[in-house]
């Protein structure tokens, strides 16, 4: 065998991608050819660098969100989509990446539920965040347009929850849910920027006008506000500045 | 769409968006762009996935995923990197033989993926395909659309590049 064949050859032989004799061939050159050798030496540790090395991706769970509701609506010519958990196939989609967040937020959430007797409204909105990012409890209305989302509350809470359209601010629709908190059934919407979730939870209330306040607890952000007799919570783990930006961004809608 | 193809979608595809969202990140180099088009991709596929018969469904949807990343920048064309981001990065592997090992390892990994990146697109989707993904060349024939003869020039090239990005082709003797 000539070098010059050999060379062309190298590349098929660390992938695996010549015939048996055909690698035998190559193999006894390299072995009597320091040059061919080193070529091939160096071809070796480039391709194991590469694959040693280069990053690899996980898809966002708001990527998966966004994949699940087109499907779901995809499946149906129904403008709404209600996910049901037995028809939610697709539900684990969400899930999955939303687990490995969890993974984290478990023992504060058998915390919190311990010290039910003590909890305050804030107390109740990180549980009910950390329970809507377990397997099929993220939204009960899954879409992406706030005609859907905005409609489907009704009858359902005693209140039209605010749901703008904030895409061309990053802040992508995700859903909504009815969810139980502080003694009676609340709205809650779903927004997500990258692979961050954001619940906003709305229900009719007798307090007086109130500008945002925020806390933190267990590494989530809440804002909290009254307005025009519907107490307002916003939480998520995005940073305090993103979620500063989107709360002015829904009062504002 | 009948149950069983959803069932046999959810089984067979759904597994794979993270190596499709990785083919993308590489071909788009921005996590934005990445994103819309393996959402396009996946509800392609899904609507698609009738004409999928048999042979390895990860090729059958990267391919999807790649051809909705080459849509998506012809829409939207994308600035080149800096070339000398490259060499500087290079450079720092040479430079990185004092500090300690995990610091190199990390430079070292930063260095490979940029300078992957950094490649024309038709080399760096074949090398994503066979160093990451290990796609066999018909594989990478089939989500590429190029003959295999091509994709083995194209790989054999885009390796020698990055043998000497990456000081490989400079050989001591041991």
């Amino acid at each position: 065998m000539q070098c010059a064949e050999c060379r062309e050859m190298l590349d098929m032989l660390v992938d695996d991608e010549l015939m048996p004799d055909e690698a035998r061939t190559v193999r006894d050159h390299i072995a009597s050819c320091s040059e061919c050798s080193r070529e091939h030496e160096s071809l070796v540790t480039t391709s194991n660098q590469l694959t040693n090395n280069l990053m690899r991706y996980t898809a966002p769970d708001v990527l998966k969100a966004r994949i699940h509701n087109g499907l779901t609506q995809s499946l149906s010519s129904e403008p709404i989509v209600e996910t049901k958990p037995k028809q939610s196939r697709w539900a684990w989609v969400v899930a999955a990446g939303a687990l490995i967040a969890l993974a984290s937020s478990v023992v504060t959430y058998s915390t919190v539920t311990r010290e039910i007797a003590t909890r305050s409204a804030g107390d109740e909105v990180l549980a009910s965040h950390v329970r809507s990012l377990m397997p099929g409890h993220l939204t009960d209305v899954a879409s992406t347009n706030q005609h859907n989302v905005k409609p489907w509350f009704n009858g359902r809470v005693n209140l039209s929850p605010v749901v703008p359209a904030l895409d061309s601010s990053g802040f992508t629709l995700v859903g909504g849910r009815l969810d139980y908190l502080s003694g009676h059934p609340v709205a809650a919407v779903v927004y997500g920027i990258r692979q961050h979730l954001i619940n906003v939870y709305s229900w009719p209330s007798t307090g007086s006008d109130s500008s945002p306040s925020s806390e933190t607890k267990q590494g989530y952000h809440l804002v909290h506000w009254m307005k025009g007799g519907v107490e307002y919570w916003v939480i998520s783990d995005l940073n305090t500045v993103e979620l500063s930006k989107f709360v002015g961004l829904l009062r504002a809608g | 769409m009948a149950a069983s193809d959803t069932d046999r979608f959810e089984a067979l595809i759904v597994p794979h968006l993270d190596s499709a969202y990785t083919l993308a990140r590489y071909i788009l180099r921005d996590e934005h762009d990445a994103q819309d088009a393996v959402q396009d991709a996946a509800l392609r596929a899904f609507r698609y996935f009738a004409s999928y018969r048999d042979g390895d469904p990860r090729a059958w949807f990267l391919a999807i995923v790649r051809n909705c990343c080459h849509t998506w920048r012809q829409r939207n064309p994308s600035v080149p990197l800096n070339e000398s981001l490259v060499e500087e990065m290079s450079q720092a592997l040479y430079d990185s033989t004092e500090t300690d090992t995990s610091a190199i390892e990390s430079s070292q990994q930063a260095a490979i993926t940029r300078a992957v990146q950094n490649l024309p697109i038709e080399f760096r989707e074949v090398i994503v395909l066979r160093e990451i993904q290990e796609l066999s060349y018909s594989e990478i024939s089939e989500v590429t659309g190029v003959p295999i003869g091509t994709v083995m020039s194209r790989l054999s090239r885009a390796r020698k590049r990055l043998a000497s990005m990456l000081g490989n082709e400079i050989k001591e003797a041991s």
